[in-house]
């Protein structure tokens, strides 16, 4: 069994406070200027004496921003192998279930395969996550398509499902666990009546999302690598290409996208080796000296950016890189959804959902 | 704690103009570096770029790479500018490269084309290593014209070494070419091996590769026994980056050597 605690509203501004002073402290915060009906939460420095707010949904950006940046330096030359990263510890509040099923890809990649990346190790071991459930969720959400839960099972350090005047907290790793210990003056195990009031709220949600799901028709997990395998050469790809402008911005606000370019620069007496993220989309992306490019065209390119998430993925790691957070379709200028591409494909090849 | 994109000092000793197109650069790494044939570096110059490239030299000799590089992009047109002397950085190696102990025993076909013979070299100083280790080796290499033909002086030499069957040819030839004119699959017949104990390993730009590999396949070579180069655009050669993504398999990590029986059901491979 989990070691599930009961925290008091005002506890828990009083430990972020505390926590404050040996971290840099993270929080939800609801965002101010935004062009959507919905209420849109952002990540914050957590001021002093600033309350805890609670975002009942994932926020803005992507968990990933944390861990790899759109642009930083990832290597001086030559100057042996050790680069200067003076890493912050760091506190996340507000991570929510989608963010941490993405950030298994991101933990794929950069701390396993090959060789590890030092930089995003580092700055994993530095951070604490604290999860929340959510309570409410966004029209684009579809997190339970690919059969994740709108609230944290596993891959945080707390998490923190709200309750009557407080939270519950989950311990969920050791470094949660000693966070606990270390303010454990605010916090009281959680007695069994309040488990079970946090299971019945989850519940609540879980069916409220499946009601909002279920006139959408969404690809089910298990077919989605077969429409990758049979739907290749269909007209899908090339109609909802149509409008992409090649922004990027699906690729760069998805938690599970994962590329990145390098890029060197000359810098005073040393060279800069520059990581940037990088995007499929692009039309350079594939090429190679001499010009040749197997990713010429706008429709391979929806395809490739698909393929991966629902075909290498699936084969690698066993799961689809798509955690159903629905921010690429928010994000979309040319109003290119994911959902509706699988749907699409589904519908051509006869794949019942 | 090591940083896997950082490079390692070395300096260009010597360049040899292979063609006008080509140069072949002896480098040498600060600190020791080995690589097994067929395996690939990322070459940096200072304040340019990257670029992936497999040595063209034996892989026993241990304190020089030779990277033999065709003016064809950004970073190799800049290297082809840099002289003598330039510091250079090198990451790797990285990829699988040519697995040598499944070619005992057996007739190895090499089929090179343009700079594509650059890889080949490498296995074959390998192959010539141990020679006796294998049953036969015949060289089949294919350049635009006489004058693209890399190696110059050296191919003549490699016929000569026991047990091994050189054939070059050039699509185009000129007054002066004694040898063969034709497209490289031209000389993809009445090859002195036994299909059925052979192996063949192709390098070149990805047209000849695809028609190589037909022939191959129409020779009656087994999926399994054609091994091919992917040419991809690897940026970190450590299967984090993405570009180089090959249906399943990142070309740069999981290849950059593959047989034709893994990668033939993705689509478009020769695009």
């Amino acid at each position: 069994m989990p070691q599930v605690y009961y925290v008091e509203k005002n506890s828990l501004d009083e430990f972020a406070q505390r926590l404050r002073k040996e971290f840099t402290v993270f929080v939800p915060v609801v965002k101010e200027q935004t062009f959507t009906k919905e209420t849109e939460y952002t990540y914050k420095r957590l001021s002093e004496a600033q309350p805890l707010a609670f975002n009942p949904y994932r926020n803005v950006e992507p968990l990933k921003a944390f861990f790899t940046y759109s642009l930083e330096k990832a290597a001086e030359y030559f100057n042996g192998d050790v680069p200067e990263m003076p890493e912050e510890k760091t506190v996340i509040f507000g991570v929510k279930s989608c963010d941490i099923a993405g950030h298994k890809i991101q933990d794929f990649v950069f701390l396993e395969g090959v060789e590890v990346d030092s930089a995003y190790r580092l700055r994993r071991e530095n951070t604490v996550l604290i999860s929340g459930d959510c309570t409410d969720f966004k029209s684009v959400c579809h997190c339970l398509a690919w059969e994740i839960l709108p609230h944290p099972t596993s891959g945080f350090d707390l998490n923190l499902s709200p309750l009557n005047e407080g939270y519950l907290a989950e311990v969920g790793s050791q470094k949660g666990g000693d966070l606990i210990q270390k303010y454990k003056g605010f916090f009281i195990l959680a007695k069994d009546a309040q488990i079970s009031a946090r299971r019945q709220k989850r519940e609540n949600l879980t069916e409220r999302l499946k009601k909002h799901l279920f006139p959408q028709n969404l690809v089910s997990k298990d077919s989605v690598q077969k429409l990758m395998r049979e739907g290749y050469h269909l007209d899908t790809w090339h109609n909802f290409m149509l409008t992409c402008v090649e922004c990027g911005g699906c690729n760069f606000i998805c938690d599970t996208c994962h590329c990145f370019l390098l890029s060197d620069t000359p810098e005073g007496q040393r060279n800069a080796r520059l990581k940037l993220w990088d995007s499929c989309q692009y039309g350079n992306y594939a090429r190679v000296a001499g010009g040749a490019n197997p990713l010429k065209t706008r429709a391979q390119r929806l395809r490739f950016r698909f393929t991966k998430k629902f075909d290498f993925f699936v084969d690698n790691l066993g799961i689809p890189a798509c955690c159903g957070c629905g921010r690429c379709i928010e994000v979309c200028p040319a109003k290119i959804d994911i959902r509706e591409v699988l749907k699409d494909l589904a519908k051509k090849l006869n794949v019942a959902s | 704690m090591k940083n896997i994109y950082s490079p390692i000092e070395a300096v260009i000793e010597d360049i040899i103009v292979e063609t006008p197109t080509i140069k072949t650069f002896m480098v040498r790494p600060g600190q020791e570096f080995s690589f097994r044939t067929g395996q690939f570096i990322e070459l940096t110059l200072p304040g340019a770029g990257e670029a992936p490239f497999t040595p063209s030299s034996d892989p026993n000799c241990k304190d020089k790479i030779e990277l033999t590089i065709m003016n064809a992009g950004r970073v190799t047109q800049m290297l082809h500018n840099a002289g003598k002397n330039t510091t250079v950085g090198i990451r790797g190696p990285y990829g699988k490269g040519y697995p040598l102990d499944r070619f005992s025993g057996k007739d190895i076909l090499i089929v090179g084309g343009g700079v594509g013979l650059a890889p080949l070299r490498s296995l074959l100083f390998s192959l010539f290593s141990r020679i006796d280790n294998y049953n036969k080796v015949i060289l089949r290499y294919g350049a635009r014209t006489p004058h693209d033909i890399v190696y110059k002086q050296m191919i003549p030499e490699w016929s000569k070494i026991k047990n091994v069957d050189v054939l070059v040819t050039v699509d185009v030839g000129e007054p002066g070419w004694g040898g063969n004119v034709g497209l490289v699959t031209t000389v993809l017949k009445d090859l002195p091996l036994e299909i059925k104990n052979a192996v063949a390993i192709v390098c070149g730009p990805p047209i000849m590769m695809k028609f190589a590999t037909l022939k191959l396949l129409d020779l009656g070579f087994a999926h399994s026994d054609i091994y091919l180069s992917m040419e991809k655009n690897m940026s970190c050669g450590l299967g984090k980056c993405g570009h180089c993504r090959m249906g399943r398999y990142y070309t740069c990590k999981d290849g950059p050597v593959f047989t034709y029986e893994e990668i033939k059901e993705i689509p478009e491979i020769w695009e």
